[in-house]
């Protein structure tokens, strides 16, 4: 039988590598920042998982809202920030509605999204949203084939938004030139070469 | 009167109650300013003033310096009122000539990180104790005699305790019980955890000896109408609803020798009409003349008066002889007096379809904990076979979901608490279903398996070993699929961190607890408190669990708070020795915070009279004129009467207008001229 030693495998190497969570992986503020921008109580989640059981993103993805809850508390910024499964809610709001702790891990989610746009952490997609919504204002525009669509349910073909009414997009546009959020987009986007 | 004014020699006695008070004030600096008040002979400070050597330093000081009044600056009367009393006793002065300024609860714990102003709240505080000191007074107690009977509301298993107890120890017990028999919830349980002992075969016998004990007056459909009186005298007026059946010795009242009801049931079998049986929470019909089970006591009949339709057929099955049955019955009152009342009213589930997503209710194969208790129980309406609602048949998955309600912060009908021993009948119902359905499997959804009491842990693992799966994470919802009326359980295992979804044929809803809709009217009868989660208040949640803030009522049971059936029968027997005592003592001290009438001063006008919400006043004549009198055992002291009088004629004895105006004068003057 041919036997492989795998020293040196990098795969190998990370399996092994030292999982202890040490003080240092912490940053104690975290939590108080998340609290601050949610307004949710999020330091008293009991882990008991009715939110995971509840959410739709949950048994489709590798998502779990539970663990966000918990990297809240323990304050792993890091990890919480940079797991890109923190973009996978879709904000239906099924956990809060059940959270028995009367938590809104929602909110919590949409805080560590936030905190996560501070260091540049966005997924492409979401930028891309914002220029949407800056030049359409709307962040999955209308297209041809929802307007024959419309068209065969008696509808107008462009629904009553900017879409008919194009004279709002200016105010539209100043909100988020306001918040910097096209500006910021388009220069993460062009940092990544896209 | 006449004696001369005896000039104020006061002692201030400063406590530092370790660091409690000494840390967050200048203990030195109030007592330099106590020895500058006027009256003032002597100022000591010291650690612990409740301690032993504390309570010496104000017994040689009164000898010492021939003090005629005590002020301790420390903790809160409610602590330590008695202790300084005893001590100012000891040292050989009226006990009421002792005040006490509250520097801790009122001062340093509010004001710690102020020592200033702490500092400064303390003089005042011992300024406002000594210029009422300089104004005290001899009062001596009021002895009362105590009625050698007591009162017990509520015959589950707490109350039944409690009264055989008090029975047992010689003491006539009056025990009330609303429904027509007694047992309580325990009687509706299957088997009992962690022994799984049949619950009703280890009740019965309790039953049984509270039915025959000869100091035990046992009245079951009778409710609580009025109390009066306080500790020792209590006059209470009960409700004996009418029952439209006659027990053998009401009926040989009536002369109907060897009649009255002996529970053959031949009129229930004729009744035509049929409403659903409470006792098995509906599952199973009952006659509008009926007993909850076969093992009710007393053994009698009853007629639901909301349904009967006085067809009069039961009464001609019941025959001449016995003539058990009087349609025309009415409630009836009658007034007890006791020394001592114990509240057992025990508890209900919360209406559990509140909580949606569960779909009690709403899915045929949705149940509650007590509902399963029913369908086990060979003696209930399926004759112990566990079956589904929806079609009859056996289920072989079963979901519990735990703390359905309980440890729950939304509000609604859900509860904050734990329910303490839903855990366990959890427990308990998975071994049950593993015993008597072969291949059965059940998923116990739990968050934490609170298994705390007595071989309670050593249960959690034989379950576990039998068979019985746990998944850690609480059920988030429950859909039901419309034909197979199969049940899919949505949670996620959080040892795993995968969400689950899990098929069922039934599922029992461990439904947290709430206090009795009743209870709210018990305790304003009876002047007890409740807690913030609704229960009945204990007087001390550690030192005196078993006592109310009013003299004379104690709680057993589950009224106080979730309990199992161990911990209901240890307070209940808390509350009847408690409840014992003063009337073994067969005497209660009153304080003497009586109102007092100054007959010079008085009009007769007699509007006090009908002011005083305890009934404590009477004009009665006196040397040709009409003078107000103070039943002084009735009097509370509440101050209501002496507040109004136009003519200032009535004293408030320890709270009288001169002192009460001399400490307000001290703290607005602050010390300087009145
Ligand atoms: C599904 C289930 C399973 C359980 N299994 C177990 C178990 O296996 N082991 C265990 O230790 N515990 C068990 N328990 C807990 C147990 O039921 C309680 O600990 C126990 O019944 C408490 O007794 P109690 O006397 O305080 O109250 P209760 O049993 O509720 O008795 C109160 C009595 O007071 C009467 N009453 C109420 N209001 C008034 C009024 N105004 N006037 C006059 N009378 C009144 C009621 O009619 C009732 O008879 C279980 C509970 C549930 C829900
Ligand atoms: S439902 Fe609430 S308490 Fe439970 S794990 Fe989620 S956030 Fe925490
Ligand atoms: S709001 Fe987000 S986390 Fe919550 S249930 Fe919906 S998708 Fe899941
Ligand atoms: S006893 Fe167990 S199931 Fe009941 S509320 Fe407490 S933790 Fe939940
Ligand atoms: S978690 Fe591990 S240590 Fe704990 S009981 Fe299970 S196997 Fe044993």
């Amino acid at each position: 039988m041919a036997t492989e030693k795998n020293y040196g495998n990098p795969e190998l190497e990370a399996k092994l590598r030292d999982r202890y969570l040490y003080t240092d992986d912490t940053n104690p503020e975290f939590l108080n920042d998340v609290k601050k921008v949610s307004r949710t109580i999020a330091h008293m989640c009991y882990q008991c998982g009715t939110c995971t059981g509840s959410c739709p993103s949950a048994p489709r993805s590798s998502y779990r809202i539970r663990l966000f809850m918990r990297r809240g508390v323990l304050g792993l910024e890091k990890e919480a920030l940079n797991d890109p499964d923190l973009w996978l809610c879709t904000t239906c709001y099924s956990c809060t509605d059940r959270c028995p702790r009367d938590i809104a891990p929602t909110d919590v989610i949409m805080a560590m999204r936030n905190l996560a746009f501070k260091y540049d952490i966005v997924p492409r997609n979401f930028l891309k949203t914002v220029q949407l919504i800056y030049t359409t204002g709307h962040g999955v525009p209308n297209n041809d084939v929802n307007r024959s669509a419309r068209e065969k349910l008696g509808l107008s073909r462009d629904p009553p938004t900017t879409h008919s009414y194009p004279e709002f997009m200016p105010g539209i546009q100043k909100i988020i030139d306001h918040y910097k959020l096209k500006e910021n987009a388009d220069r993460i986007l062009a940092e990544e070469g896209q | 009167m006449a004696e001369a004014k005896e000039q104020p020699r006061i002692g201030v006695f400063i406590c530092h109650c370790g660091t409690n008070i000494a840390g967050s004030l200048s203990i030195e600096e109030v007592k330099e300013y106590a020895m500058t008040l006027p009256g003032v002979v002597v100022a000591e400070e010291y650690q612990y003033m409740c301690s032993t050597p504390g309570q010496s330093i104000i017994v040689d000081a009164i000898a010492e310096h021939n003090l005629n009044g005590v002020v301790v600056a420390a903790c809160s009367p409610r602590l330590h009122e008695p202790t300084f009393r005893i001590a100012t006793q000891e040292g050989g002065l009226n006990k009421f000539r002792f005040e006490m300024a509250n520097i801790r609860d009122q001062n340093s714990w509010v004001h710690m990180h102020d020592w200033e102003g702490a500092t400064s709240k303390a003089k005042d505080q011992v300024r406002i104790a000594v210029a009422k000191a300089r104004m005290l007074e001899d009062l001596e107690p009021k002895s009362v005699p105590v009625e050698h009977a007591a009162l017990v509301v509520g015959a589950g298993v707490g109350g039944m305790q409690a009264a055989l107890d008090l029975a047992s120890a010689g003491i006539k017990t009056y025990l009330v019980e609303k429904n027509p028999t007694i047992g309580g919830r325990m009687s509706q349980l299957d088997k009992t955890f962690p022994t799984l002992d049949c619950s009703q075969c280890i009740l019965t016998p309790k039953m049984v000896d509270v039915g025959r004990h000869p100091n035990i007056e046992l009245m079951t459909y009778t409710e609580v109408e009025n109390v009066e009186g306080y500790i020792g005298n209590f006059t209470i007026t009960l409700r004996k609803k009418a029952r439209g059946v006659l027990t053998p010795a009401e009926a040989e009242a009536r002369g109907i020798v060897g009649g009255g009801c002996n529970g053959c049931g031949d009129c229930a079998e004729v009744c035509p009409v049929i409403k659903p049986n409470p006792f098995e929470l509906g599952m199973a019909p009952r006659k509008a003349i009926y007993i909850y089970h076969p093992q009710v006591n007393p053994l009698l009949y009853t007629v639901d008066f909301d349904s009967c339709i006085k067809c009069g057929l039961c009464v001609t099955a019941c025959g001449e002889e016995k003539k058990a049955i009087d349609l025309d019955v009415v409630d009836t009152f009658e007034q007890v007096r006791v020394g001592t009342c114990i509240l057992a009213i025990g508890y209900d589930l919360i209406p559990i379809e509140g909580k949606k997503e569960w779909g009690y209710k709403r899915y045929d194969n949705v149940i509650t904990g007590l509902e399963f208790e029913r369908l086990i129980c060979a003696s209930g309406p399926t004759g112990g076979k566990l079956i589904r609602p929806s079609d009859g048949q056996i289920p072989k998955k079963i979901g519990f979901v735990l703390c359905a309600g309980s440890r729950d912060n939304t509000g609604g009908v859900a509860k904050p608490y734990c329910s303490r021993f839903c855990c366990m009948y959890s427990l308990k119902h998975a071994h049950q279903i593993m015993e008597k359905i072969p291949g059965a499997v059940p998923y116990l959804f739990y968050m934490d398996i609170r298994s705390f009491g007595k071989m309670y842990e050593e249960f959690y693992y034989r379950i576990q070993n039998e068979g019985a799966k746990f998944i850690r994470g609480r059920v988030a919802n429950i859909l039901e699929d419309p034909t197979s009326k199969n049940l899919t359980v949505f949670t996620e295992d959080t040892l795993l961190g995968r969400p689950l979804s899990l098929e069922m044929d039934m599922v029992v809803l461990a439904a947290a607890i709430q206090p009795k809709p009743e209870a709210e009217r018990i305790r304003q009868m009876f002047g007890v408190s409740k807690s913030q989660d609704g229960w009945l208040l204990e007087a001390h949640p550690k030192l005196n669990p078993c006592g109310t803030t009013t003299a004379g009522i104690y709680l057993a049971g589950v009224c106080q708070g979730p309990k199992d059936i161990p911990d209901t029968v240890a307070q209940a027997e808390g509350a009847a020795s408690a409840a014992s005592i003063p009337i073994h003592i067969g005497e209660v001290q009153l304080e003497p915070y009586f109102a007092q009438c100054i007959e010079e001063l008085c009009a007769g006008c007699g509007m006090c009279v009908n002011l005083c919400p305890y009934g404590a006043l009477d004009l009665v004549e006196k040397d040709g004129r009409d003078v107000m009198e103070v039943t002084e055992a009735k009097c509370k002291g509440c101050g209501t009467c002496g507040g109004f009088c136009p003519g200032g004629a009535i004293k408030m004895q320890h709270f009288t207008s001169p002192q009460i105006c001399a400490q307000i004068d001290a703290f607005l003057l602050e010390g300087g001229e009145q």
